[in-house]
C-alpha cells in the first residue's frame, strides 16, 4: 500500500536501523553475486564466468519453476505467492545453519518441511475456500498477490524483530579457482547438483509412482480423474507439499549464492514465471529448458549485449519480462512443441511395446 | 501528537480524488467490460512521464523561454526555470496543465487501445493480465535506465502544481484539491452515463459472454479496444495529477503495488459499480493515511514491531476477507433497467 499517493510518508523516514535497500525495490535487483571485476575485460574469462552463473541461476530457476508448473498444471492456479515460499526456504536455511545445526542435509530437509507447511496452509486457508465458492481466475490471481503480500510482511516483521537483514547462509566456502577475473567456489558444485538431483527425483516421482500418475490425471482432466476414483484432495495436498518444499530448497540454495533478504523471492518470481511460460505453462521438460534459457539470457546474453552493444546492466531485469511478453503473444505453447517432437522422435526410435 | 487537521483534510481529499480516478478507470475496464487490467501502473505512469516531459519541453516554450535538458550539468538550471515559471505565471501553468491532460490522455488511450490487441491473441484470458503486468514493469525498467525522460533512476523534481502561483500555499492546495475533485465528478458522471447507455449494456454483454455478443453481430475486439482507450486515458489523467501532487517523478512509484492498490479499491467497493469504486477509493485512502500516521506515531514511542509492515499485512488480509466473504464488494452492482423494460415487466 506504500504507493497510494502520500505526501509525507513518500519521502518518509524508514526507521534508521533498517538498511535502506531492504525497503526500496530497485536497488535490490542487482543483489546478485558479483564474481567478476568488471574493469578487467578478458573476453574468455568473462564468457566463462557468465557461463557458470548462467548454469547456476538456470538450475535454481528450474527448481523454482517446476513447482510453479506443478501448481499451474494440477491446480490451474498462477500462484504469485510462490515467491514467498522461496523466501521462507531461504530464511529457514539461514536460521538453521547459523543457530541450529551445521548439518547441511538436515538444513535442506528443514527448509523443505517448513516451506511445504507454508504452502499447505496457504492452500487450506485461502485457495481451497476460494475455489469452493467458484471464484474467477482473476479473483484467484488477486488472492495469490494478497497472500504473497501477507507472507512477505510476516517475514518482514519477524526479520525486523530478530534483526536478520542481509545475513548469509553459513556454509563452508572453499575457493577452488581464483583467476584474474573470475572466482570459482565450491558453492557452484553444491548448488547445481542438488538442484539437478531434486529435479530428477521429481520427474521420477511424476512418471513412475502412483502419486505421479494421479497428479498427471488431475492435470489432464480434473472431473474425469475424480470420476475414476483419484483421491483429489489428497493428491492436491501432496502437490502443494511438493511445490512448497521444492521452492523452499530452491530458496535456500539461492540464499547460499547471494545474501538473504525478505524481498528475494518477490524479485525472482517474474523470472521464474518467464521460465514456466517459456516451457508452455504445464510442461515439465519445457519448464526446465525454459529455466535454463532464462538463466542464460539473464547472464550470458546480457553479458554479451553489454560487451558488444554497450547495453547497461540496469536493463537486466527487463529480459525475463520481454521473454514473457513475446512468448505469450507469439508462441503461447512455449517450447513444448519442441520438447514434444524430441520425445516422439525417441519413442519412435525404440521398438514398439507389444 | 500535533497534526494539522485542515491540511490533512485537504491532502486527504486530493489523495482520494486521484485514487478515485484510478479506481473509476479500472472499474470501467474490469468491472464493466471484464478486461483484467493488471497494468494500471503502466497507464498511470504514462501520465506521470508525460507530465515530466511537458514540464521540461512545453512549459518553458509557453512562457517564451528555451527548453533546457533536465538532467546532468543543466539539472539545476532546468529545475530553476520550471519552478520559476510555475511560481510566477498562473496562466502559463494552467495552460500547460491543460495540454498535459490532453497529451497524456491521448498517449495513454492509444497505448491502452494497443494493449487490447494482445487480448485477441492470447490463448487463455488470464495471460492478458500477465502481459499487462509485465509490460508495466518493462516500461518502468526502461524509464529507470533511459535518461531523457525523468533523468533515469534519479527522478525529476520540481513538478509543482500550477496553483502555487496564487501565493498562499493553503489556498493553492485547496484550489488543487478542488480541481481534482471536479475532475472526479466529471469522470464519474461520464462513466455513469456510459454504463446506462446502450453502449454500456453492450460492454456488460461482452463481459458476461463475449461469444454470445459476437454471435449477435457485435464487434467484441473493437469494443474492448474502445473501452481500453477510455479507461487508460482516465488512468493517464490520474497519473498527471498523481505526479503533480507528489511534485516528484520517480519510476519506482509505478510498481506492481500501485496496480494492486487500485484493484483493492475496486474489489472492496464493488466490481461494476461506480459508487463502489468511489467508496473503495475513499476507504483505502483513509485507511492508508490513518495507518501511515499511526505507524509513524507508534514507531516514535519505541514499540519493537515495525508498524509499516503491519499496514501491508492488513491490506492483504482485507483483500482476502473481501474475496472470500463478500466477493461482490461493499456496494454490489445493481441490475440496471430501462423505462421500456420496466413497463414490459409490470
Amino acid at each position: 500500500m506504500s504507493h497510494i499517493p502520500h505526501l509525507t510518508s513518500h519521502i518518509s523516514h524508514p526507521p534508521s536501523h533498517i538498511p535502506y535497500h531492504v525497503l526500496t525495490h530497485h536497488q535490490n535487483e542487482y543483489n546478485r553475486p558479483i564474481l567478476v571485476d568488471w574493469n578487467i575485460t578478458l573476453p574468455t574469462t568473462l564468457l566463462l564466468d557468465s557461463l557458470i552463473r548462467s548454469i547456476q541461476v538456470g538450475s535454481l530457476y528450474a527448481l523454482m519453476a517446476i513447482g510453479l508448473t506443478l501448481t499451474l498444471a494440477v491446480m490451474r492456479l498462477p500462484n504469485f505467492a510462490h515467491a514467498e515460499l522461496i523466501t521462507v526456504g531461504a530464511y529457514v536455511g539461514l536460521v538453521s545453519t547459523n543457530w541450529i545445526t551445521g548439518n547441511l542435509l538436515l538444513t535442506i530437509t528443514l527448509c523443505f518441511i517448513v516451506a511445504a507447511l507454508v504452502a499447505l496452509v496457504s492452500h487450506k486457508v485461502v485457495y481451497q475456500p476460494l475455489e469452493q465458492i467458484n471464484s474467477s481466475i482473476y479473483t484467484m490471481i488477486l488472492a495469490t498477490f494478497a497472500l504473497g503480500l501477507i507472507w512477505r510482511y510476516i517475514i518482514f516483521i519477524l526479520v525486523d524483530f530478530f534483526r536478520l537483514y542481509d545475513l548469509r547462509i553459513k556454509v563452508p566456502i572453499a575457493i577452488w579457482y581464483q583467476g584474474q577475473a573470475m572466482t570459482l567456489t565450491n558453492i557452484f558444485f553444491w548448488v547445481v547438483p542438488t538442484a539437478i538431483i531434486l529435479i530428477v527425483a521429481l520427474s521420477l516421482l511424476l512418471n513412475f509412482t502412483g502419486l505421479g500418475r494421479e497428479m498427471r490425471a488431475l492435470a489432464d482432466n480434473r472431473s474425469l480423474a475424480r470420476v475414476i476414483g483419484v483421491p483429489v484432495d489428497r493428491v492436491v495436498n501432496m502437490t502443494w507439499i511438493l511445490t512448497g518444499g521444492l521452492a523452499g530448497v530452491a530458496g535456500a540454495l539461492w540464499g547460499v549464492q547471494t545474501s538473504v533478504n525478505p524481498l528475494m523471492g518477490f524479485l525472482a518470481i517474474l523470472s521464474v514465471f518467464a521460465a514456466t511460460i517459456l516451457g508452455g505453462m504445464t510442461s515439465f521438460s519445457g519448464t526446465i529448458l525454459g529455466a535454463y534459457v532464462v538463466g542464460f539470457s539473464e547472464n550470458l546474453v546480457m553479458q554479451l549485449l553489454n560487451y558488444y552493444v554497450g547495453l547497461d546492466f540496469s536493463f537486466k531485469p527487463a529480459i525475463p519480462f520481454i521473454i514473457i511478453i513475446l512468448v505469450l503473444l507469439f508462441r503461447p505453447q512455449g517450447l513444448t512443441g519442441f520438447t514434444e517432437s524430441l520425445r516422439t522422435r525417441t519413442i519412435r526410435r525404440s521398438p514398439a511395446p507389444q | 501528537m500535533n497534526i494539522d487537521f485542515v491540511a490533512t483534510g485537504i491532502a486527504l481529499a486530493t489523495f482520494f480524488g486521484i485514487s478515485a480516478l484510478m479506481a473509476l478507470s479500472l472499474n470501467l475496464e474490469y468491472g464493466v467490460a471484464g478486461i483484467p487490467n493488471f497494468g494500471q501502473a503502466l497507464f498511470v505512469s504514462i501520465g506521470a512521464y508525460t507530465t515530466a516531459l511537458t514540464y521540461t519541453y512545453l512549459l518553458p516554450v509557453l512562457a517564451a523561454h528555451e527548453a533546457i535538458y533536465p538532467c546532468g550539468s543543466t539539472l539545476t538550471e532546468a529545475l530553476q526555470l520550471r519552478t520559476g515559471i510555475i511560481r510566477n505565471a498562473l496562466d502559463v501553468g494552467l495552460f500547460n496543465l491543460f495540454w498535459t491532460f490532453l497529451i497524456a490522455a491521448a498517449i495513454g488511450g492509444l497505448v491502452g487501445y494497443l494493449a487490447s490487441y494482445p487480448a485477441l491473441r492470447v490463448k487463455e484470458e488470464w495471460y492478458l493480465a500477465l502481459v499487462l503486468l509485465v509490460a508495466s514493469e518493462i516500461v518502468r525498467i526502461i524509464v529507470r535506465g533511459y535518461e531523457p525522460i525523468i533523468c533515469a533512476h534519479n527522478g525529476m523534481s520540481g513538478i509543482a502544481q500550477p496553483f502555487v502561483a496564487v501565493g498562499d500555499s493553503r489556498l493553492a492546495s485547496i484550489l488543487f484539491a478542488g480541481l481534482v475533485l471536479a475532475l472526479v465528478a466529471v469522470v464519474f458522471l461520464y462513466s455513469e452515463r456510459l454504463i446506462r447507455s446502450p453502449y454500456g449494456r453492450l460492454l456488460k454483454a461482452v463481459r458476461e459472454n463475449d461469444q454470445v455478443a459476437q454471435s449477435l453481430g457485435k464487434q467484441v475486439a473493437r469494443v474492448r479496444g474502445q473501452i481500453m482507450f477510455i479507461g487508460s486515458a482516465i488512468a493517464a489523467i490520474s497519473g498527471v495529477l498523481f505526479v503533480i501532487n507528489l511534485g516528484f517523478a520517480s519510476a519506482n512509484d509505478y510498481v506492481v503495488a500501485l496496480t494492486l492498490d487500485v484493484w483493492l479499491m475496486v474489489v472492496l467497493g464493488g466490481i461494476g459499480n461506480n459508487w463502489g469504486a468511489l467508496l473503495g477509493a475513499f476507504v483505502v485512502t483513509v485507511l492508508d493515511r490513518v495507518t501511515a500516521i499511526a505507524a509513524i506515531q507508534l514507531d516514535a514511542i519505541d514499540v519493537p514491531i515495525e508498524f509499516t509492515f503491519v499496514r501491508f499485512l492488513l491490506f492483504g488480509v482485507i483483500i482476502l476477507i473481501m474475496l472470500r466473504f463478500r466477493p461482490q464488494g461493499l456496494v454490489p452492482e445493481k441490475a440496471l433497467t430501462t423505462k421500456a423494460h420496466q413497463v414490459l415487466q409490470s
